[in-house]
Formats: structure tokens, C-alpha cells, sequence
């Protein structure tokens, strides 16, 4: 590569990457401006928004309720994933290309379809609308992911270790609990902590799946609709502040357990 | 060599094939307790198979496989008791080398107490005392090797499977685990059915070596017999060095029988295979049994040569010779006649060539 391009490269790379975080620059900047809409000049600054999120009752019990939702959609969806991705992993046998695909298609299905379909058949089978329906529907929605995750790592595991249990005495659940498990955890936390940000940013089966209380994006939806006010931007900043906190832990911890199991 | 008790694994009648391919055609083998066995071949040979086989990972398509007089076929491996130390050793990652020798242990059911008096009666028997506590990623190769044995030993099992065990280690090391692991067998006094494509390897720690070729055995004997005496061309080219001499049988003259090379007349002891005269036979002649002098010897079979080249190997020289334009190579402890060009003889015994029929 000669300086030329290299200097071009590093520009588009800056010029990408300023383009992807001035926006969320901009929010952030504007839950400080001391005034009831958005827009600049900014004349004067407060923190008033901010410690209003936390004083806020509803947003606070709302955030709790998505948290709530991702956990236990992601504990479903983690068992489903990990079964599913054995199986497959395991000896070849019939049918298995179709239960691969079928397994995936929530991945790909466009999301107001999907919803819509889960509304129609939760009715049909007499769920009520609310966080058990929400659960349900986001942990179909996930399913593919952990798979997809899981699978490639247990793709990696090398036949021997199930074979030295084997020989060892273990029959294969034993082999399951102690040597693939183990194995997996580092596969299972970075998917599980994908489909808890998926969940947690869900918007359009949550607002068609939901009750009386919104999850947290349709309840920024709809203090959207009441205006734009710097406090749907504090909201905002302070979810974008968890969930890369969360990532960016996630992804250091597998690491290490990564780099522990694969000697 | 001598039978020490009952056979402690017998293969009896074993085919096995994946798809078109035959790895195994009628085997039948057994294997005495307290006997080092190794199975030598090139890969594909059908010799990591058998070890698949007696471990349970591999169903045979016909015959059986007896354990200790107990038919063990549709076993699987967690019901035998046979542990193996796998090519790439299969530690445990996650797991301390007192965890990986343990969880044989565990499976048995054994006491607290009794799993780590094991632990340690094999930590100081394998100079594991130090490394009890690290994991596998934190132990050296000859290190990871050990606690391969110590996890396989530890349950006790009647038969100890090893898969190319040595093959991860550097050359300097692989010497050294050689011989500690015969001292290991010896003391254990199990029967270790070993698995290597490196015949030196084989030569060094075998009590029986059983060569492999194609799913079948080519020979089955003592690293003695299978040097001396190789039954076939395969066995005289896999282990060692050799000169094969395409020569014609000759007849039996007296206590031994002659054959005709490049017009000399050899004399060899009398296989037990007939010839008949004017029959194609290969004489298989180790270099190193071959004698190289100025004049001409007082050995039975002696063969004017003539020195090609001469290459200094430190401990000897070693010496390519022609003999009637055919290639022939020999040692010489100094060099005598190192000049290239140079006339001398060659002698040797008639011990030293055996014969092989084509």
C-alpha cells in the first residue's frame, strides 16, 4: 500500500466514523440544553434532564420491566439455542438441513411481519397480551442467534475431549454438563448478551405483543409523539451508556474465557 | 518370548470399512498382559482403527473383540475398561491437572480420600507434584503428555491405548519419553498397545511390534525378528535402512542355500520358504552388517566394490558403493578407503541376509 492510499484510507475511515457518531454526539449534547426543545442555538446548560430520568418513577419501572423481558426471553432462548445447535452438531440425519433452516427463518422474517403473526397467533392460542407474550416473542426472534453463535464455536470443540470423557467413564450427558458446556460458556454469554441488547432494543413485537405497560422503547415512542424534548435524549444517552458498558464487558470476557479454554 | 498369563485382548475375526474403503481385512490378534505392543505402519494402514475399535469408538463391521474373556463388541467406551492417551492428549481446558486426573475417578465413584491418594500416588510416580494445580495451557508439551498418562492410568485399566502419543513433542524429548515411558509400562506392568508410524520409535520400546499395511498385518514378531528377519519387502524397507538385492535362487549347497547376485554366488541361511531353483528372490542386507576392508575378507560372502562417496556422519562414515553399477550402501568406522573411486571389498555373514520372496 503506498502513503497515498493510506492517508485516503484513514480519511474515509474518520470521515465513516464521524459520520456514525455525531448524531449520537448530538443527543447527548442536547440533554444538557436547558430548555424545552431540541434544536441549537444552545444558550444555556443543565443537568436538571438527567437526574429527571432517575426521578422519574415510570421510567425508572419501565426500565426495570425491559431488563426483566431481556433476561428471562434470553434464558429461553439460550437453553432452545444450545439444544437446537447440539443436535444438529451431532451425527447427520434426516431432515437436518430443514430444521436448520427453519431454525434461522426468525432471523430473517421482516420484523412487523413477524409480529403481527405472533399477535394473530397468540390470540389463537389464548395468550393475553403483555410480558409473557413479549417474552415469547423475542425469544423466537433470538433462538437464531445462539444458534448461529453456538454452533460455531462447537464447531471448534475438537472430537477427542467427548472421547476422552467417554473412555473416562462419562456417558453423554455427563459429557454434556462437564466438557461441553464448559466449552460453550464463552459462545453463550456473548449470545446472550447479543439477544438481551436485541430484546431490549425491540420496539415493534413489543409494541404489538404489549399490555398496559410499555418496555422502554415504546415508551420513548410515545413521549416522542407528546414533542421532542431534551428528556427523551437524557433517556436515551443513559441506555446508550448501559448496553455498550454491557458489550464492551461481554466481548472482554469472552475473550479470556476464550483464551483459557483453548489450549 | 515368553506368555506371561492369558491374553488380555484378543481381535478375533475384525472387518471394518468406511464406505468403499477397507481399513480392516480379517484381523485376528492378541495381546498378552503386561506385553508392549506396538501396531507400526504408514498412515492409513488400518492402525489407528484396531486402537478406535478396542476403545469402543468404532463398531466392527464383523468378529469380536474379547476383554479379559468378556465379549466386549457393542460396548461403548465408557463401559470398557481400557483407557486411551489420544494424539493430541484431549486434556480438559478448563479443568487443573488434578481436575483432569480426577474425573476418571469421580466416574467410579470413589471416596474423596481415595480419589486424591490416587491423585498423588500417580503425581510422584509421574513427577506431576508441581504442576497439580496448573492448567493445561500453563504445562509444557512433555508436561501435558504426563498428565495424558496419569488421566488414563488412574482409573487402572486392564489395557492402555496410545495414539501416536509422542508425535507432538520436539525429536530431543521424544528420545527421552521414549524410554520413560517402557520404564512406566515395565513398572505398571500393563498391557500397552502403542500405535506409531516412526519404526524407530517402535524398535525403541516394543516388546512385539506388528506391522501394518493396507488393513492387513505384513508381520508380527520381536524388534529382533522384524529387523533380521523382515517377512516381506514392505517390513525390510519400513524399519530401518536396508539393502535389497534383486537376485536368483541358486539351489542348496550343503547347510546353505546360494543365490546368485551380479554373478557372485551368496550364501544365506535356508528360509523356510522354498525356492525353486532359478526362482527371483530379494536379499535384504542391513548397511551397518556390512564390512568394507582393502583386501579381500575372510567372511563367507565377500564383493569387489567400488566407493561412490563417502559422507562423514560422525560417529561413522557412511558409503555409497557400486558393485557392477548397482547401488549398495555400507558403514565404515574410519575412513579406510575413502577415496572415491577406490577399489575394496565388501563381506558379511550369511546371518546377516535374509531372504524375501517377491
Amino acid at each position: 500500500m503506498t502513503r497515498h492510499t493510506r492517508i485516503l484510507m484513514s480519511c474515509i475511515y474518520w470521515a465513516f466514523a464521524l459520520y456514525l457518531l455525531l448524531p449520537l454526539a448530538l443527543m447527548m449534547l442536547m440533554g444538557f440544553k436547558d430548555a424545552r426543545f431540541i434544536g441549537f442555538p444552545i444558550t444555556s446548560w443543565t443537568l436538571d434532564w438527567y437526574i429527571g430520568v432517575f426521578a422519574d418513577r415510570q421510567v425508572m419501572f419501565t426500565f426495570g420491566y425491559s431488563t426483566l423481558i431481556a433476561i428471562l426471553s434470553t434464558a429461553i432462548a439460550l437453553v432452545v439455542g444450545t439444544w437446537i445447535a447440539v443436535t444438529l452438531t451431532g451425527r447427520a440425519f434426516f431432515g437436518r438441513a430443514v430444521i436448520l433452516g427453519l431454525t434461522l427463518l426468525p432471523a430473517v422474517i421482516p420484523g412487523v411481519i413477524s409480529a403481527i403473526a405472533f399477535r394473530i397467533y397468540a390470540r389463537v392460542l389464548g395468550i393475553e397480551p403483555g410480558m409473557w407474550a413479549i417474552i415469547w416473542s423475542h425469544a423466537v426472534h433470538n433462538v437464531p442467534f445462539v444458534v448461529l453463535v453456538v454452533m460455531a464455536r462447537l464447531s471448534t470443540l475438537p472430537r477427542s475431549q467427548a472421547e476422552a470423557a467417554r473412555d473416562l467413564g462419562a456417558d453423554p450427558l455427563v459429557v454434556f454438563f462437564r466438557i461441553t458446556m464448559p466449552y460453550l460458556t464463552p459462545a453463550m454469554i456473548g449470545a446472550g448478551v447479543f439477544c438481551m441488547l436485541l430484546s431490549f432494543d425491540d420496539f415493534v413485537r413489543s409494541y404489538f405483543l404489549g399490555g398496559y405497560d410499555p418496555t422502554l422503547p415504546v415508551l420513548i415512542f410515545a413521549k416522542l409523539r407528546s414533542g421532542m424534548s431534551p428528556e427523551v435524549n437524557a433517556i436515551s444517552t443513559v441506555v446508550l451508556v448501559l448496553t455498550a458498558v454491557l458489550g464492551i464487558w461481554a466481548e472482554r470476557s469472552m475473550r479470556r474465557i476464550k483464551k483459557q479454554a483453548n489450549r | 518370548m515368553t506368555q506371561r498369563t492369558d491374553p488380555v485382548a484378543r481381535i478375533e475375526g475384525v472387518t471394518k470399512s468406511f464406505g468403499k474403503t477397507i481399513a480392516l481385512h480379517q484381523m485376528n490378534l492378541q495381546i498378552a498382559s503386561g506385553e508392549f505392543v506396538t501396531f507400526l505402519g504408514p498412515s492409513g494402514c488400518g492402525k489407528s482403527t484396531t486402537l478406535r475399535i478396542l476403545g469402543g469408538f468404532e463398531t466392527p463391521d464383523t468378529g469380536r473383540i474379547i476383554l479379559n474373556g468378556q465379549d466386549v463388541t457393542a460396548l461403548p467406551p465408557n463401559r470398557r475398561k481400557v483407557n486411551m492417551v489420544f494424539q493430541d492428549y484431549a486434556l480438559f481446558p478448563h479443568m487443573t491437572t488434578r481436575r483432569n486426573i480426577a474425573f476418571g475417578l469421580e466416574l467410579k465413584g470413589l471416596s474423596r480420600r481415595a480419589i486424591d491418594a490416587r491423585i498423588d500416588e500417580l503425581a510422584a510416580f509421574l513427577q506431576l507434584a508441581d504442576y497439580l494445580d496448573r492448567r493445561p495451557d500453563q504445562l509444557s508439551g512433555g508436561q501435558r503428555q504426563r498428565v495424558a498418562l496419569a488421566r488414563a492410568l488412574a482409573p487402572d485399566p486392564e489395557m492402555l491405548l496410545l495414539d501416536e502419543p509422542l508425535g507432538a513433542l520436539d525429536a530431543k524429548l521424544r528420545t527421552q519419553v521414549q524410554i520413560e515411558l517402557k520404564n512406566i509400562q515395565r513398572r505398571t506392568n500393563k498391557a500397552f498397545f502403542f500405535v506409531t508410524h516412526d519404526q524407530e520409535e517402535a524398535l525403541t520400546m516394543s516388546d512385539r511390534i506388528v506391522v501394518m499395511n493396507q488393513g492387513r498385518i505384513e508381520q508380527d514378531g520381536t524388534p529382533e525378528e522384524l529387523y533380521f528377519r523382515p517377512a516381506s519387502r514392505f517390513v525390510a524397507e519400513f524399519i530401518g535402512e536396508t539393502n535389497l538385492l534383486e537376485a536368483t535362487f541358486r539351489g542348496i549347497e550343503g547347510d546353505a542355500a546360494v543365490i546368485d547376485w551380479l554373478g557372485n554366488p551368496l550364501r544365506c541361511n535356508p528360509a523356510g520358504q522354498g525356492f525353486a531353483p532359478g526362482a527371483a528372490v530379494t536379499a535384504s542386507v542391513r548397511p551397518e552388517r556390512i564390512a568394507v576392508s582393502a583386501d579381500r575378507p575372510a567372511t563367507e560372502n565377500a564383493v569387489e566394490a567400488r566407493i561412490v562417496t563417502s559422507i562423514f556422519k560422525g560417529s561413522r562414515y557412511l558409503l555409497e558403493l557400486a558393485v557392477n553399477g548397482t547401488r549398495v550402501s555400507a558403514y565404515a568406522d574410519s575412513p579406510v578407503a575413502a577415496d572415491q573411486g577406490a577399489s575394496v571389498w565388501l563381506g558379511w555373514s550369511r546371518s546377516s541376509i535374509s531372504l524375501i520372496g517377491d
